[in-house]
């Protein structure tokens, strides 16, 4: 496998910019661009409103050596607008035949504990890879990645500090060109806290955020309304 | 007693007409009440991820668009069925945008569920889940597909729930006994 030189992030996260698994992607993408590597990146939820945008992606895809789908887990599943971006690519690539030289790698997110909640969504992506012609590279599934609350990974400390020594081993060998180690995603999809922990903290610390939240929105009295009346 | 179809077709699939037909046949057969709905004719736009309705206005979500009326129809019916071409093994993006937006009907509120975290529902009573895919172009994932409605049904709690692909080798004429063995497995039909 040659070196890949030419990254596509696509961001899969409706929430764009302010994205969690942008931020653990951009880490990443950062490492690969310290290696020489140029990056550009396309919003999911942008980007099939045109035409024109459709026909960007597309031609972002041809060019790219290496795409990096970054995405969280939206019930069990990615996103509809990544599952629509999946299905524009896939469409595009069945005239295609490269003999699977891009590579695909998956940084997925969720706002749960345990990585097994995002165990299927890989494999939808990684289905999505054999039938674009893709070559799979691995994936990163990150729990708990509502925690990392759009800081920067860049000092790579406490809670993270896996996370981005994962990141970089990663780095490391998909800019030549090989999958992503299985030493590197065990390190980089480490729960941030130890499991019993997390579950614990979500019971407690977690649904105090929910009411906070709600208070500071002027809905706490109405957390538990069911506004549709069951017939 | 009421069932409610979210279909996923992208494109016309005769395969997908054919099992919404005869569901439909199936079900008023047995004294239901059927509303199939089409969602790639619906306005829905994609979930935001913005958590608005759970603390914002909670159990609606802030867009409205067709998708807070699937998220009232799934909560006001016996039995709600999925309909999708198996796409990467798991659901065409027509169906998961309204599936994107079913979120309304949990709670935020976390608690260990079969060993996990999950969300707490937000009503005491839920829908019957089938969930059906059509496999119209080859080989798909079964595994996935059918992990995937596991998944979904430790989140949505069903009472009963069961799922099936309908496979590209199948005959048409086998559709009818396809669908009325998964009516059976989800006991709306006996």
């Amino acid at each position: 496998m040659s070196q890949p030189r030419t990254i596509l992030l696509l961001n899969g996260s409706p929430k764009c910019e302010r994205s969690n698994s942008r931020l653990i992607a951009k880490f990443l993408v950062e490492k690969l661009e310290e290696k020489g590597l140029t990056s550009e990146e396309f919003f999911a939820a942008k980007l099939l409103n045109s035409s024109e945008n459709r026909e960007k992606l597309l031609k972002s895809v041809d060019d790219a050596d290496l795409i990096v789908l970054a995405t969280p887990l939206y019930v069990d599943s990615v996103p509809s607008c990544t599952i629509k971006l999946m299905e524009t690519i896939r469409e595009h690539r069945k005239t295609i035949n490269d003999a699977g030289t891009k590579l695909l790698i998956a940084v997925m997110n969720s706002g749960f504990p345990e990585k097994e909640h995002m165990s299927i969504a890989l494999k939808i992506v990684q289905n999505f890879a054999r039938e674009s012609n893709l070559r799979w590279a691995g994936g990163i599934t990150v729990g708990m990645g509502g925690a990392l609350g759009h800081k920067s990974l860049k000092n790579g400390a406490g809670m993270t500090a896996k996370l981005t020594k994962g990141l970089s081993l990663a780095s490391t060998a998909l800019a030549r060109g090989e999958p992503i180690p299985a030493e590197a995603e065990d390190l980089a999809s480490k729960p941030f806290l130890p499991i019993f922990m997390a579950r614990s903290y979500f019971r407690t610390f977690g649904n105090r955020t929910w009411d906070k939240d709600a208070k500071n929105n002027g809905a706490r009295a109405e957390m538990l309304a069911r506004p549709y009346e069951i017939l | 007693m009421k069932a409610v179809i979210f279909n996923g077709t992208i494109e016309d699939d005769e395969t997908i007409k054919a099992i919404e037909t005869d569901l439909v046949g199936q079900l008023a057969k047995a004294g239901w009440t059927v509303e199939p709905i089409e969602l790639r004719r619906t306005q829905i736009a994609g979930c935001l991820g913005c958590f608005g309705c759970w603390v914002k206005t909670p159990g609606m979500c802030v867009i409205d668009d067709f998708g807070r009326e699937t998220a009232k129809k799934a909560v006001q019916s016996d039995l709600l069925v999925w309909l999708t071409p198996v796409t990467f093994g798991g659901y065409s993006s027509e169906l998961k945008k309204a599936l994107d937006r079913l979120i309304p009907n949990l709670l935020p509120y976390f608690d260990s569920y079969h060993g996990q975290i999950h969300h707490k529902m937000r009503y005491e009573k839920q829908p019957k889940l089938l969930v059906i895919g059509a496999n119209s172009t080859g080989e798909v994932d079964e595994e996935t597909f059918l992990g995937l409605t596991e998944r979904n049904a430790l989140n949505f709690r069903p009472p009963k729930y069961a799922a099936g692909i309908f496979g590209k080798r199948e005959r048409s004429e086998d559709v009818h006994c396809f669908v009325e063995k998964l009516l059976k497995r989800v006991e709306v039909i006996s």
